[in-house]
């Protein structure tokens, strides 16, 4: 806001009575507090690389709502908090947005730390989403019926893949992946959904993050002989070294791979490596809403978006719908608008109210939008074989 | 037995840079004391500054070899200058500078998290990613070429160590710092050098590491840990030692992945086993330091 530094007497009478006037008429929406939501992103630790541009995603969000007059009238205040990606603060984290008073937690860093602010949104009867986390034990360890998750979880990522690789009648496959957290809870996913699915694992290999080769792990695979190969690391760099090995050994088995590969930065540092490799994704730039989204978001900041700012720009766009619906800041009344959230078409997918149970699983909502794609040699073109998976997704 | 093959060049090549990572720990410490805990942020810096040289400004491989290079002295001299120096001058406890240290590697992270994003940035190898076939023996090229990097730079290092009066001096330092200063050995001009040659060998292991593991914010850590490892399995004294501890230590990994009938979350865990049952029989590492020669 400028100040007005008037240089003659009357001329800074006619100025306080403008301002006066300004403010009068300005009195009304001004009297509306902003409506508050909290973020935890990591904005230092090891989910940095999904944690900002998900963050971003969302401020963008914001920004879009308070350009229109933002939500009920009122303007949209985001409050970020970095939590390192470090449970023991991502509590402390949450406590802070609680008493600095949060309608709502969007919880953006790693899994381990949304599972931690958990306990504190239950506690404080807060309602938490995580638009972004893929890990599918959020919803079933806690019984928490303030908390959704809308990310790409690891069981609706399996089940794509494996409604693409139907007809291909995969019986033994190898799974590759590596040891960060959430890495290792995709691999549980994948493993839980190919036995369920009665597909025999004859090879399970981790490459330690921060190994300098993958050599050894994709020898492993080799000597195994499997149909297939699905890739459930979600760190880029090791991801590459897989790539690479699997390259570099004469690997000529199918690899199917989690929604990580999907991620734009991928493909620039894995070039020439992703050619024919088929993974999952929920964002389709042809939809109109993405069409508008890339639009939208490339005029502000300059840049296109990928995915990532999809999810973080539909999580928080989920929560102004469901505030709107509430008509007001009564968490309660807001827990109960989420929780009823039926059609609601963002940029990734539809989201609808689940409609499973236990009632515990059912708050991962259904995203009924996955697609499986390869990429082709030029750039990030995919293959037109699709394949939708609806069965199972989103609940865990 | 093609797998056996493939995999003493990938250990060879990953023992090489755990290799060269000790031996700029070494540099430092050998004549300062100093454990430098930031030369694996060092090899992270190079490894961005590679990823500006060749794949944004797209310059010559040698070129950009030398500019990374120039630009490792700058930051192994500034470090010294501001971290260290200060601290020896005002007569500090030998474990400041240490910290001091660390808190520079977090200054590291965070300048190029800040400056490059968090996403890892790719790096290209001096003679694009193939396999090559010598005889019985096949890798990648990068594979081969840390290799015959690796093995120039430690026969330089030692001959320097061994054959030149300069390198004497440092060695004179290691042995007894205040005889070498009462010499008339430039002690403060010891520290600079030592400073810059770690920075430009921890520089070097993080430009050959960064076409497979990519240049990003969070590249170092690990290298400063296996480095570390290499450094203790080799002695901490000598420089053919570092290397050896390298090498036993990519060995020891990469093996135990391959063949050791381990589950693999566990596979990671046996080299460093190996390391505490090998310190048990031989505490000092496994080439012990040189005496002091009349």
């Amino acid at each position: 806001m400028k100040i007005a530094s008037p240089r003659s007497g009357r001329m800074a009478g006619f100025a306080v009575r403008a301002a006066l006037a300004a403010a009068a008429l300005a009195m009304a929406p001004a009297m509306a507090q902003p409506i508050k939501i909290g973020i935890i992103t990591d904005k230092v630790g090891p989910a940095k690389p999904y944690a900002e541009p998900v963050t971003a995603g969302a401020v963008f969000a914001a920004k879009e709502l308070n350009a229109k007059g933002g939500v009920l009238g009122r303007q949209v205040e985001l409050l970020i908090e970095d939590d390192q990606a470090r449970p023991d603060i991502s509590a402390t984290a949450a406590r802070k947005l609680v008493e600095a008073g949060a309608t709502f937690i969007l919880s953006l860093s790693l899994t381990p730390s949304t599972q931690q602010v958990q306990t504190v949104t239950l506690e404080a009867r807060t309602p938490q989403l995580t638009p972004s986390n893929s890990g599918d034990t959020l919803t079933t360890q806690i019984d928490n019926p303030y908390f959704w998750q809308t990310g790409p979880l690891g069981s609706t990522q399996i089940a794509t893949l494996l409604a693409y690789a139907a007809n291909r009648s995969f019986k033994r496959v190898a799974l590759v992946g590596e040891n960060s957290d959430l890495g290792q809870l995709t691999n549980r996913s994948f493993k839980a959904g190919l036995e369920k699915s009665g597909v025999q694992i004859v090879a399970e290999e981790v490459v330690p993050r921060g190994s300098t080769t993958a050599d050894p792990q994709m020898q492993k695979v080799r000597a195994a002989k499997p149909d297939a190969i699905f890739l459930t690391g979600v760190t880029t760099p090791e991801n590459v070294l897989i790539l690479r090995s699997y390259r570099q050994l004469g690997l000529k088995m199918p690899l199917l791979g989690n929604f990580n590969l999907s991620v734009p930065q991928t493909a620039v540092v894995a070039k020439g490596l992703l050619d024919g490799v088929v993974f999952v994704d929920a964002f389709d730039p042809a939809k109109p809403e993405a069409r508008r989204f890339i639009e939208a978001y490339k005029k502000e900041n300059g840049v296109e978006p990928y995915n990532l700012n999809g999810y973080g720009y539909d999580g928080l766009m989920l929560v102004a719908d469901a505030i709107k619906r509430a008509g007001g800041t009564d968490k309660e009344k807001v827990r109960a608008a989420m929780q009823a959230t039926q059609g609601y078409v963002g940029v990734l997918a539809r989201w609808d109210r689940p409609t499973a149970s236990p009632p515990a699983s059912a708050r991962a909502s259904t995203a009924t939008a996955w697609w499986c794609g390869c990429t082709k040699a030029t750039g990030r073109a995919r293959s037109s074989s699709r394949a939708r998976s609806d069965a199972g997704a989103g609940t865990s | 037995m093609t797998d056996l093959l493939e995999l003493l060049v990938s250990a060879a090549a990953s023992g090489c840079i755990y290799g060269l990572v000790a031996l700029a720990y070494l540099l430092i410490t050998r004549p300062t004391g100093i454990i430098n805990f930031g030369v694996g942020e060092w090899a992270m810096v190079a490894a961005c500054g590679a990823y500006v040289a060749l794949s944004r400004i797209e310059l010559p491989y040698a070129v950009s070899i030398a500019l990374v290079a120039v630009l490792m002295v700058a930051v192994g001299w500034l470090t010294e200058r501001l971290a260290v120096r200060p601290l020896v001058v005002r007569g500090a406890p030998p474990l400041a500078p240490v910290l001091a240290l660390l808190g520079m590697l977090v200054v590291f992270r965070e300048l190029v998290s800040l400056g490059f994003g968090p996403d890892p940035q790719p790096v290209p190898p001096a003679f694009g990613f193939g396999r090559l076939e010598l005889g019985l023996l096949a890798g990648s090229y990068q594979s081969f070429f840390i290799i015959a990097i690796a093995a120039a730079v430690f026969a330089g290092a030692w001959y320097f160590f061994e054959r030149t009066l300069t390198g004497r001096s440092f060695e004179a330092v290691a042995l007894d710092r205040r005889a070498a200063a009462l010499m008339g050995i430039n002690l403060s001009r010891v520290t600079a050098l030592s400073f810059s040659a770690g920075a430009v060998v921890a520089g070097l292991a993080g430009v050959l590491v960064a076409p497979n593991v990519s240049a990003h914010y969070l590249m170092g850590m690990p290298l400063a840990i296996q480095g570390f490892t290499a450094l203790v399995i080799g002695g901490a004294t000598r420089v053919e030692g570092a290397l050896l501890g390298g090498l036993i230590l990519a060995f020891a990994e990469q093996f135990t992945v391959r063949y050791a009938p381990v589950p693999p979350g566990l596979a990671m865990g046996v080299p460093l086993v190996l390391l505490i049952a090998f310190l048990l029989v031989r505490p000092a590492g496994l080439l012990r330091p040189r005496e002091a020669r009349a």
